[in-house]
């Protein structure tokens, strides 16, 4: 193919491994942010099972369907099953984490405003998955 | 290179949520980062397709400015 030039090709495949450089870069970044859990970050563990979630603070306490956090901290959920797959969400907080049984994941968050928000299971786990939800409650710091 | 590992390294030493009760809003990173891939996909996607449309349009046969290639009969 003398007297071809292909000098557009080139200038795509430039292009091209430019922008996924980019995206992979944008993308790699954003999740390892994300998962830097602050050191201060206090620890609640979530059970997920057929068909509820269990919430355990640091101090012991355990709350069934519904969470008290205070505006301001951040906190660490470890995120465990006891029967099937089930999925964290707190949506308003684009907090998303599964519960497999067998394993503990982590995802923190920092609520920074009074309120109440949906808890909800995302990932299909039976008959009731469907209702299987709970409510974040967000309120003012105790002291 | 200049991306993979300067951006990381300058956003690092800016990091948020070092601080004490100063936390990064992952609503904000999260969403932020949505918005951006979905502008480089419209973009990439409006490109390549207005591309494609161009080259259909403007090597069709009946182009006033088409010709014969080497590789069919000049029945025209």
């Amino acid at each position: 193919m003398g007297g071809h030039s292909n000098w557009p090709e080139w200038i795509y495949v430039a292009v091209v491994i430019a922008l996924m450089t980019w995206v992979g870069a944008e993308a790699w970044e954003a999740e390892r942010l994300v998962e830097h859990v602050p050191a201060d970050a206090e620890t609640i563990i979530v059970t997920g099972q057929q068909w509820f979630w269990t919430f355990e603070h640091e101090d012991g306490t355990k709350e069934i369907g519904e969470l008290h956090v205070e505006v301001g901290k951040a906190y660490k959920f470890e995120v465990m099953s006891k029967d099937v797959n089930h999925s964290f969400n707190i949506h308003d907080y684009v907090v998303l984490m599964d519960a497999i049984p067998g394993r503990v994941n982590t995802v923190w968050f920092a609520p920074d405003a009074v309120g109440e928000h949906d808890i909800q299971c995302r990932e299909y786990c039976g008959l009731i998955h469907y209702n299987m939800r709970g409510t974040l409650y967000v309120e003012e710091p105790s002291h | 290179m200049a991306v993979l590992v300067g951006l990381p390294a300058v956003d690092f030493a800016f990091a948020a949520g070092e601080e004490p009760g100063e936390y990064l809003d992952r609503r904000v990173l999260i969403w932020n980062l949505f918005y951006k891939m979905m502008t480089v996909a419209f973009i990439t996607g409006s490109v390549v397709s207005g591309t494609i449309i161009w080259q259909v349009w403007r090597f069709r046969e009946s182009h006033p400015k088409a010709k014969p290639t080497r590789y069919e009969g000049t029945d025209w």
